[in-house]
């Protein structure tokens, strides 16, 4: 095995994360990299500091790991196959959200889900399993405060059977539509709505993020033929997603772009966006805001002279955002 | 569409009395607490059914009027069904029916019909547009019958006759 020169550096991109070890692409080759001593220790002291709810996004050692997929790493190569990732670059954004409590009172982290991305795809199966819409807007507002543009994908469409179901369907297209967010129909079955999905990917960095059993993992085998990646149809008896994909890991397309696979997110807190701030994440009520009768200061929630809820009685803005804003609120 | 699973089981103060209102099937007699027991009152939350939490109005929603519950027996025919409350919202004026809870004010039931009419003359005729039929002073036999049972409603009618 040849070994390197320990003072070359290389910059590279994180594509793959799991404990303790990432893979980082550089120059068309893929090394297996570890933490270097000092980001390691800011990785301990990050766990170890007790963080405030209402803190900026630039405090330095507030990130659990401090290396997230997409991030442009600095390297130097052990030898051929392995290296020490000696510092990370400024991210230009990143996906974040609250780590996964055991218990409420426990305390919670954040967990950086993915860095220097351009859009984030929330995808949703018609059925198999049930969506659940409020985990959408929870999609949609996090990838607002963190101003990075959504496009909807829902899969499954061959599944919807009877006409009450495709009612339903279209209702939920014509919300987000309404609002401004780009959706798109799929069906792995029916090879249905590829196209329209590899045109939003092309020369984009993608985040494919939503519940086990969707069918992410199945539509990028199929948008990206010879990947081979696993899946698993979702457990006949509880209608749940099997957890299949474990890691996260992005994916180079060849129309342009890459594409970060990640497994099924069952619970997305929001990280860092105090109550005052979630409202400007919904951007239907976004003009409204500081017209109420007590201005900025207002809830949206039983204020007399309230702007956005008489735009919800007036039917400008549909009744499920405005309750899914609501529990937004509530679990901050 | 899943309805919202909100806290059936929680307790609540009335926003017009400001009375504990406890949600207790023990106590109500029902499952689901629509209005207080003491004045009557009741919130405009849900929108598309019972205990969506769809609503945006949240306003208060008074008791406007009784009605029957139009339900058919098992051979399809028509009979008189339980007493409902009909609530008016005070925003949006939307008209919604409500079941009586075991614990609800007797006297405040009856009264409910005699002072909205006095309040809003037009009414019925509201009601009327909605398919809801309000009980008026002449059908007082069927208030009592649905509150305190068909004796006890024959005995006040008799009570009346011989005065």
């Amino acid at each position: 095995m040849q070994t390197k020169n320990t003072n070359t550096k290389i910059i590279g991109v994180v594509t793959n994360r799991s404990t303790g070890y990432y893979t980082v692409s550089h120059d068309g080759q893929f090394t297996l990299c570890s933490l270097s001593a000092r980001l390691w220790k800011d990785l301990k002291s990050a766990r170890q500091t007790k963080k405030t709810r209402h803190g900026s996004r630039d405090n330095g050692k507030k990130n659990a790991d401090p290396v997230a997929i997409g991030d442009w790493v600095t390297i130097i190569p052990a030898n051929d196959r392995e290296g020490l990732i000696v510092a990370v670059a400024p991210r230009r954004n990143y996906l974040a959200r609250r780590t996964a409590r055991p218990m409420p009172s426990a305390h919670a982290f954040e967990q950086v889900i993915a860095a220097n991305i351009d859009q984030v795809i929330p995808i949703f199966a018609v059925a198999d399993p049930a969506p659940a819409w409020h985990l959408l807007d929870r999609y949609l507002v996090t990838a607002e405060s963190y101003e990075i543009s959504s496009t909807v994908v829902i899969t499954k469409t061959d599944l919807v059977g009877d006409p009450s179901a495709e009612r339903e369907l279209q209702m939920v297209v014509e919300r987000y539509q309404h609002i401004g967010y780009p959706v798109i129909l799929t069906s792995v079955v029916n090879q249905h709505g590829l196209d329209e999905l590899r045109q939003t990917l092309t020369a984009t960095t993608s985040i494919l993020v939503g519940k086990s059993g969707v069918g992410k993992t199945s539509l990028l085998n199929l948008l990206e033929p010879g990947l081979g990646l696993r899946v698993q149809a979702v457990n006949a008896s509880t209608g749940k997603g099997r957890h299949t994909t474990t890691h996260q890991e992005m994916f180079t397309l060849r129309i342009g772009g890459a594409i970060i696979d990640t497994p099924g997110i069952r619970e997305f807190g929001l990280w860092e966006l105090v109550p005052e701030e979630i409202a400007d994440c919904f951007p239907e009520m976004r003009p409204l805001l500081g017209l109420c009768k007590f201005g900025l200061s207002c809830q949206h929630d039983e204020e007399p002279g309230c702007a956005i809820r008489k735009a919800v009685m007036d039917g400008d803005i549909s009744p499920y955002r405005y309750q899914s804003y609501l529990k937004l609120r509530e679990d901050r | 569409m899943r309805a919202n699973n909100y806290n059936k089981n929680a307790d609540f103060t009335c926003k017009h009395c400001g009375a504990y209102v406890s949600v207790q099937k023990a106590i109500s007699g029902v499952l689901n607490r629509n209005h207080c027991p003491y004045c009557l009152c009741s919130r405009h939350v849900d929108l598309f059914k019972v205990g969506d939490r769809l609503c945006a109005c949240k306003a208060l929603m008074m008791p406007v009027g009784l009605t029957l519950k139009n339900s058919r027996d098992k051979y399809a025919h028509k009979h008189q069904g339980e007493l409902m409350l009909v609530h008016r919202c005070l925003g949006c004026g939307d008209l919604s029916i409500n079941r009586i809870a075991a614990d609800d004010d007797p006297a405040k039931l009856m009264a409910v019909q005699e002072c909205t009419s006095v309040d809003l003359p037009n009414l019925h005729d509201i009601c009327q547009a909605q398919g809801i039929t309000l009980l008026s002073g002449k059908d007082r036999y069927l208030m009592q019958s649905g509150l305190f049972g068909k004796p006890a409603a024959q005995a006040a009618a008799q009570m009346s006759m011989g005065c």
